[in-house]
């Protein structure tokens, strides 16, 4: 049924398909790569590197984890630092255990053990949904908080009771512990989220991607197209689970780097995120950046921005003020902009590609 | 030309095979609701088998059972004889049952083209890793099944509207997307629950011409609910009457148009 020739629509359809489709959209991608890869290591200082990019890159692979579930899923979770805790922790087991397999890996595999407790938490979303699921979620949170304080044989018995991140290094050059530098510890986030946001990016626009959005946009019509949901809402939860696991390890061992990193791993966290995902946009990857964007960058733009311009603002005050303009902004943005920053970005673009004549 | 001349014009295929489906003395209570009493009726392979009757009668309770989002308290449902009576909706599409709603159903923040190649799903073999890679097997796989949808996009003339999201759409063309999406899965019975319902008369003639190459040309079984009796008439080789939960008639048009019955029940109330 259906089937013509209609081989020579293959290249068509190949460029159609490809996720930046407008030339003008590859090349803004790789304007932004050259930045990210050349201008800002060359140009930022170790401060900017090391306490504004790094911070957003770890929360922009959080919350891509976070929109994979609830942007592109539909399912609501208030455990992602959970999850992103289970992936610090079992990061820093690994390394106890191998410490000889590069950090990178042992990164990149601790994101496998928070996909399985994200699955284990998942369970209950086949039959609630809603509040309930969120509940469930909380309850995750929860115990897995309480597990990486009260459980010493995650963090090696140390006194402080928290991780203390050792040294790990590529090719001779320490990535991880007080002596890697912002520029390395920043070049290899910076690889990371590049290379699991590709994979991501691929992922929502296949076959999975598709099945996710049709459960989450009708789920009875999507059983009727074969997609089990049990299935597809356990993916769903294990991929975003396994981006919160990666972002997490990042943020221990490539952010933290130990020390101050005694329980991060809180409801608090659980809901930046979740902020930084409804900013940004849900169901958009590049929404995610913006968002992690938006979030991190505001509590250090108020802090030494505004004392920068004139305004004195304490450290508390500013504080204050950054609570006070997130909770209004996702009011507005879940009362107007349901799709947040990612859709006043398409709007901008429409414009701007329609303009002068917008007819 | 309107939409009954047409469809007699294209006559549907008379040699009907064999049984394609049976429902034997079906039963199906919600609580104290008697959605369907005792009802037994067959669709052989080939025809376009209408079931009409008042709102409320049951006729989509029956869908529902055929696809397995309910299961009926007693009786037997058997497709290409395999007892199925108690299948979930996902396996009756891997047995290739598929179906449009009543009220639209599609995938509301998704372009018509996503809608119709999560149609696909169950043809989609690639697995996990080839996805995240979209290279290779993975995207020649998207490409082929890309192109079964472009040509379902071609048939319903829906090509202006490939990537808008569907949920601002006219309904008309909503439910031409659904049938699309539908047609994707390459159903050998295909259940639609009033197609042609809240649409004008030039959109229910398109969706009649569409209705009958698609049973025509891909010999595909159709089991359609309409209210239209024009439609019904021209479209369907036989009937099956439904009203309040049990079967009062069925046959050809001709035999269920002259029952006294159905003219009691239906046909002589204005709706
Ligand atoms: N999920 C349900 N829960 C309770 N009652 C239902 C449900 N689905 C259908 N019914 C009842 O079953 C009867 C038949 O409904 P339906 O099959 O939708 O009729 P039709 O499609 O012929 O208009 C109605 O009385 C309806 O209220
Ligand atoms: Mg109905």
């Amino acid at each position: 049924m259906f089937y013509r020739e209609a081989g020579q629509y293959k290249t068509n359809y190949a460029a159609d398909m490809a996720v930046f489709p407008l030339r003008q959209d590859r090349i803004g991608i790789a304007v932004i790569l050259a930045i990210a890869f050349i201008g800002i290591p060359l140009l930022g200082n170790d401060f900017f590197i090391a306490s504004v990019m790094i911070p957003f890159l770890v929360f922009s692979l959080a919350a891509i984890g976070l929109n994979i579930l609830t942007g592109y899923t539909g399912l609501i979770s208030l455990g992602t630092a959970a999850f992103m805790g289970v992936g610090a922790y079992s990061c820093y087991k690994l390394t106890t255990f191998f410490p000889g397999v590069n950090i990178i890996v042992l990164i990149l595999v601790s994101g496998l053990f928070s996909a399985a407790i994200g699955v284990l938490f998942g369970l209950p979303s086949l039959r609630i949904k809603g509040f309930y699921l969120a509940v469930a979620t909380l309850a995750a949170q929860f115990f897995l908080q309480w597990a990486f304080v009260r459980i010493p044989w995650l963090f090696n018995y140390n006194a402080s009771g928290a991780i203390e991140v050792p040294q790990r290094t590529l090719f001779g050059l320490p990535i991880t512990g007080a002596s890697a530098t912002p520029e390395t510890r920043y070049f290899v986030c910076l690889g990371l989220v590049v290379v699991l946001t590709w994979f991501a990016s691929n992922i929502v626009h296949g076959k999975l991607g598709r099945s996710w959005m049709a459960v989450r946009d009708m789920d009875i019509a999507a059983e009727l197209m074969g997609i089990k949901l049990l299935n597809a809402k356990l993916t769903a939860f294990a991929v975003s689970s396994y981006f919160a696991g990666v972002a997490g390890a990042m943020m221990i061992f490539l952010w933290y780097g130990g020390g101050e990193a005694n329980d991060v791993f809180t409801i608090r966290l659980s809901f930046t995120i979740l902020f930084m995902v409804i900013i940004g946009g849900l169901g958009s990857l590049i929404g995610s950046f913006f968002g992690a964007a938006f979030l991190s960058a505001l509590p250090t733009a108020l802090k030494f921005g505004l004392p920068a311009l004139g305004v004195p603002i304490g450290g508390a005050a500013a504080e204050h003020v950054t609570f006070m303009l997130v909770g209004a902004l996702i009011i507005i943005f879940l009362i107007v902009e349901p799709h947040g920053l990612a859709r006043l970005w398409q709007i901008g673009k429409q414009k701007l590609r329609t303009w002068p004549f917008p007819y | 030309m309107n939409a009954h001349s047409m469809a007699v014009a294209g006559a549907p295929v008379t040699h009907k095979g064999e049984v394609l489906l049976s429902v034997e003395s079906i039963s199906l209570r919600f609580g104290g609701v008697k959605a369907i009493t005792d009802v037994s009726f067959d669709i052989r392979k080939g025809e376009v088998r209408a079931i009409i009757g008042p709102n409320g009668a049951g006729k989509t309770s029956m869908l529902n059972c055929i696809n397995g989002f309910y299961h009926p308290q007693e009786g037997r449902i058997t497709y290409k004889g395999v007892r199925r009576d108690k299948m979930r909706p996902h396996r009756a599409a891997a047995a290739g049952i598929a179906r449009t709603f009543q009220n639209v159903a599609l995938f509301k923040g998704m372009s018509t083209l996503d809608n119709i190649m999560t149609g696909r799903t169950l043809k989609m073999r690639k697995g996990f890793f080839w996805q995240a890679l979209r290279h290779g097997p993975a995207m020649n796989e998207e490409i082929e099944h890309r192109k079964v949808v472009e040509d379902i996009i071609d048939f319903l003339q829906i090509q202006h509207i490939r990537k808008l999201p569907v949920g601002k759409l006219p309904y008309g063309l909503q439910k031409r997307v659904e049938l699309g999406r539908a047609l994707a899965m390459e159903p050998e019975l295909l259940l639609l629950d009033e197609p042609m319902a809240g649409m004008n008369l030039e959109e229910k003639e398109d969706m009649c011409r569409f209705i009958l190459d698609v049973n025509n040309q891909f010999g595909t079984t159709i089991a359609l609910i309409e209210h239209d009796m024009g439609v019904v008439m021209d479209l369907s080789d036989r009937v099956v009457v439904l009203e309040y939960g049990r079967k009062i008639a069925d046959g050809t048009p001709a035999e269920v148009k002259a029952d006294q019955r159905v003219i009691d029940a239906y046909l002589g109330v204005a709706h």
